[in-house]
């Protein structure tokens, strides 16, 4: 829909080529996300969703295109890189906390050492963030004590500790069981009210309807349709596309 | 109606006996001999270690050998010349201070509490420090003995902390390079790590004492002792970077990307994120490798060291005392002992801890 | 420049060249420091020196040696040494190991705490401790005059003597081959023919394999003994000195004993560890099939139990093959001895060095492969576990 170049945009993909050994993992993939906008990705099982976000803050290296997040175009400039992770933040399928270090340790150490704030400003941020995902008084907990839902919470406290201007969420709640999923959802309903640019990997269309400006939806290392999600669960145009929503939504 | 309930009768003590040692013919006969061996063993053992023993240096050697049993008094002459060799007989009260000081660092870097690289590089530090300075000398008006003059418990519990404490950051490196994603360094590493593994202690010992002079600059050679302790770390860096391998191994790759998705560059990954959870995972391994390090000590008696073995050697086998090595050597294995077998109980023990521990 | 540096590909590239290219330039300047080196002294560099004699002796060999001998048969005598030694050590160590693995395992609390001793003292005293230990014993054995006799065999603080028979060398390996083809026959008739005879028949043919092959030992030495001596040459002594017989050194034997019993505590703990990890199903499922405590031990437990220890077993074997390396702490004249001597007389030390990793990689990657084909013969079939 917005493929025309625009000087504010938080992402801008043009072209995108990944490929795993001869694997073409990504093809041509073509995106643009405004400040301020939330993109839900969507598509089946090995679509290429992770690969395609994970190549926006470099945890993948491109193999062709261009892509420009917050300004900078990553390229190999080591430089580029750091200053583009330290303003995005990412939420993984599995938490990925860190446990051998506190909750609030957690959301520390990235501050500390990659922006260099003193200790107590550090935690004052943390303890904050955590207040905000509702669980300060995990704080002094190890993330093996806390439930899935809540080491989630603390998850996206930890990208948000970074006060990142654009976050990434690769299926955040795939992995948690269903009573767990709407307080993390809950977490990032509130944070998209608060103005945060988003791109999230996820199958919760009621998120989606409700939090979304544009739904992409991916197969085959393609995007395949890009639409609001009034327009895209109404009269979606390919049958792939059909036929995954009603995979989706039929259950 | 009544019902009684008769309880099945408690096995009495005989009865428990015949069950656990003598069910069967098979069971009963390998009790037998199993008691036959122990009896006889401990029985000889004791005899000959205590009962017909000789214990006091007041008969001389002559009435030691006469005895039927072991002759201790060749400890109570010579324990000296084994636990400090040929350090000036005045001062060997600093060797035995410096070898209690390695023995309460080791003690204390068992101690969860000092887990952490900062609090065990200033453990292993300090006492390493400290043996130094008692055992060299030259300040605070304690006089200077040079290297060759150390010998003994003290001289192995040296080569042994600093194979250590050069092997350890060694290993950590070989394991990092060898980890790394460009494919040349890695590449070069494993070739270094497998070949130093594919060698006998011994012939690294031997190359770096004796041939190494030859291919080094002058200036570069240094002392002996040096060049056999790094010899002796190189080869435990091999075996212990494979084990922090392992380690890294067992860390799940999310956590270097969370980190990385948070712009923590290689080092704080590394350092902060990596390392102490690998660590952790290879503690057990390391220990057991630790143990077998302490062991391996043994050897440098081949390139020529007055070690605790060497020690030994000239202990019984000069003059009067030349009949009692076995006795000799059964007070060093005994040593030897205390110590491999107290660390390697430990590691069994974190190891029945951590598996028990983890979820 | 700066943003050169800062470019990911010519960092990696940079990295990389620097890595390699300054290890390759150290182990260079060494070799050429090395060189110089040695060229003041007169040495000069190369492989020459292999056909030179080498002017010293060996005090043990299974090959033809003497003081003549060119430098290349004497690291050819270390290597059949070392191969002799390693080979001796282990399989005792393996049979010690067997057997107090199998009482670590048994059901007899006596039996267990025996083996646990066992290991608990001789795994954590240092091999070359041992070594000398039993070097002592030997040395302090009384002197040929005073030998302990036993079975003809002589006990002396010059080593052991035993019986051998007198006949020419090729009818003795000849023989050795087909005693050992006694014992290996039958056990390899039972495992190939395995479940598909009846008892009694496979037994009669173990027999007969077993008779011919020792028949077949029998008649040749008959044939090969020399002509004019008794059958079997004992040992006695001659003056001062004991002739006759085989003499076994005392250096050989401090080495294969302690191996023997430092390397059987390691094995009695691989071995426990193989019948660890059987699993209890598996045995409860034989038993519960009505097979016999004996053959669910040969038949369920040994196999899987050996499949689980082999390759732990492995790296132990190629360690003890390292081990005897401590022949040079008691004169034994090992690989490594050799090399050593090598170094000492000819002073050709880079090439001896080079020899001596070469041939440790060599035997480390020939048992490893061998190792390797072992496993992968005797491993679990993915068919065989389902069906
Ligand atoms: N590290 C990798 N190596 C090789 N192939 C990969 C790798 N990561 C992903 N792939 C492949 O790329 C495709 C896209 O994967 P991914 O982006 O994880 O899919 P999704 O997240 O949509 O399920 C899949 O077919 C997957 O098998
Ligand atoms: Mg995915």
């Amino acid at each position: 829909m917005n493929s025309t170049q625009s000087p504010g945009a938080a992402v801008h993909i043009e072209d995108l080529d990944k490929y795993y050994g001869s694997f073409h993992a990504l093809r041509k993939i073509n995106l643009c996300v405004q400040r301020g906008e939330k993109v839900v990705v969507c598509g089946p099982s090995g679509s290429g969703k992770s690969t395609m976000i994970r190549c926006i803050n470099r945890l993948e290296q491109h193999d062709g295109g261009r892509i420009t997040v917050l300004g900078t175009e990553l390229n190999d400039d080591v430089g580029n890189i750091d200053g583009i992770r330290r303003e995005v933040g990412m939420v993984f399928q599995h938490f990925n906390l860190f446990p051998h270090m506190s909750v609030l340790e957690n959301c520390m150490i990235a501050p500390m050492m990659v922006r260099k704030r003193p200790r107590a400003e550090a935690e004052a941020t943390a303890r904050g963030y955590l207040e905000k995902v509702r669980i300060p008084e995990q704080a002094m907990k190890f993330p093996g004590q806390l439930s899935g839902g809540q080491q989630q919470r603390v998850a996206i406290a930890r990208a948000l500790c970074m006060q990142p201007q654009l976050m990434l969420f690769d299926e955040p709640t795939s992995a948690l069981d269903p009573e767990m999923i709407a307080e993390v959802l809950d977490v990032m309903v509130t944070l998209a009210s608060e103005g945060m640019t988003m791109i999230c990997v996820t199958h919760e269309m009621g998120f989606a309807r409700r939090v979304a400006d544009r739904v992409v939806f991916m197969d085959g290392g393609e995007i395949v349709e890009e639409a609001p999600p009034a327009e895209f669960f109404t009269s979606c145009r390919s049958e792939r596309t059909r036929q995954f929503l009603s995979q989706v939504l039929g259950h | 109606m009544e019902m009684v309930i008769v309880a099945p009768p408690t096995p009495g003590r005989l009865e428990d006996l015949r069950r656990r040692f003598f069910a069967t013919p098979l069971q009963t006969l390998l009790s037998l001999i199993s008691l036959a061996i122990m009896v006889f063993v401990v029985w000889k053992l004791l005899n000959w270690a205590i009962f017909s023993a000789v214990f006091t240096t007041s008969g001389g050697p002559e009435a030691c050998q006469a005895a039927a049993g072991a002759c201790w008094s060749v400890i109570a002459a010579r324990w000296r010349i084994i636990l400090f060799g040929l350090y000036p007989f005045e001062e060997q009260w600093r060797s035995a201070l410096a070898c209690i000081a390695v023995v309460v660092m080791t003690v204390l870097s068992c101690i969860p509490a000092f887990w952490t690289g900062r609090r065990i590089a200033l453990v292993w530090g300090t006492g390493a420090g400290l043996y130094y300075v008692l055992m060299k000398g030259g300040v605070l008006g304690l006089p200077h003995v040079g290297e060759e003059a150390w010998g003994g418990l003290a001289l192995t519990l040296f080569i042994f902390v600093t194979t250590c404490l050069i092997g350890f950051p060694l290993a950590i490196c070989l394991a990092l390079l060898r980890r790394s994603d460009l494919p040349w360094i890695s590449r070069t590493t494993g070739l270094i790590i497998d070949g130093v593994r594919s060698l006998p202690l011994i012939s690294i010992l031997f190359t770096f004492a004796v041939v190494l002079p030859f291919a080094l600059p002058q200036w570069m050679v240094g002392d002996k002792l040096y060049r056999v302790i790094f010899g002796s770390a190189l080869f435990f860096s091999a075996y212990q970077a494979e084990i922090v391998r392992g380690g890294m191994q067992g860390v799940p790759k999310g956590q270097e990307e969370a980190a990385m998705a948070l712009g923590m560059s290689y080092w704080q990954r590394i350092g902060r994120i990596l390392l102490p959870q690998a660590m952790r995972n290879a503690l057990p391994a390391t220990i057991n490798q630790f143990v077998i390090s302490f062991k391996e000590t043994s050897l440098v008696v081949i390139v020529g060291f007055f070690e605790i073995l060497a020690s030994g050697n000239a202990a019984y086998g000069t003059g009067e005392w030349r009949f009692a090595y076995v006795e000799v050597y059964a007070f060093i294995a005994m040593i030897y002992f205390v110590f491999v077998f107290s660390l390697s109980r430990y590691g069994a023990f974190l190891e029945r801890r951590m598996s028990v521990g983890e979820r | 420049m700066i943003s050169l540096l800062r470019n990911q590909r010519v960092r990696n590239t940079l990295l990389q060249v620097l890595y390699v290219g300054s290890l390759s330039g150290l182990v260079l300047a060494c070799v050429m420091i090395a060189r110089r080196n040695l060229a003041e002294q007169g040495i000069t560099s190369g492989f020459d020196f292999l056909f030179k004699s080498t002017g010293w002796d060996v005090n043990f060999s299974l090959l033809p040696a003497t003081a003549n001998d060119p430098y290349w048969w004497y690291f050819l005598i270390g290597i059949v040494n070392t191969l002799f030694l390693g080979t001796v050590g282990l399989m005792l160590a393996t049979i010690v190991g067997t057997i107090v693995g199998l009482a670590r395992t048994s059901s007899n609390e006596l039996a267990r705490l025996l083996g646990r001793t066992y290991v608990d003292i001789f795994r954590n005293i240092p091999l070359i401790l041992q070594v000398f230990f039993w070097y002592a014993v030997i040395t302090h054995l009384p002197t040929p005059r005073a030998a302990h006799e036993a079975f003809g065999m002589l006990l002396t603080s010059r080593g052991l003597y035993l019986p051998i028979p007198n006949v020419g060398r090729a009818a003795l390996v000849a023989a050795v081959v087909a005693i050992i083809a006694a014992v290996a026959l039958p056990a390899w008739l039972g495992r190939t023919s395995r479940l598909s005879q009846p008892i009694g028949e496979r037994l009669g043919i173990q027999l007969t394999a077993a008779a011919t092959a020792l028949a077949t030992a029998a008649v040749i030495l008959a044939f090969g003994r020399l002509p004019d001596l008794p059958l079997l040459d004992f040992p006695a002594l001659q003056g001062l000195n004991l002739k006759g017989g085989l003499r076994i050194p005392p250096e050989f034997s401090a080495l294969a004993i302690a191996i023997a019993i430092y390397g059987g505590s390691y094995i009695a703990e691989i071995v426990r560890g193989g019948f660890k990890a059987v699993g209890k199903g598996q045995m409860e499922a034989a038993l519960s099939l009505g097979l016999s405590p004996w053959r669910v031990f040969t038949l369920v437990r040994l196999p899987l139990a050996l499949r689980a220890m082999l390759p732990i077993l492995a790296n132990q074997y190629v360690w003890l093959m390292k081990a005897t390396t401590m022949g040079i702490a008691v004169g034994f004249t090992d690989f490594f001895m050799i090399v050593a001597l090598t170094i000492n007389h000819s002073g050709q030390t880079l090439e001896a060095i080079g020899i001596l990793m070469t041939g440790f990689l060599g035997i480390n990657l020939s048992l490893a492969a061998v190792f390797n084909r072992v496993n992968k013969a005797i491993a679990l079939k993915g068919n065989q576990l389902r069906g």
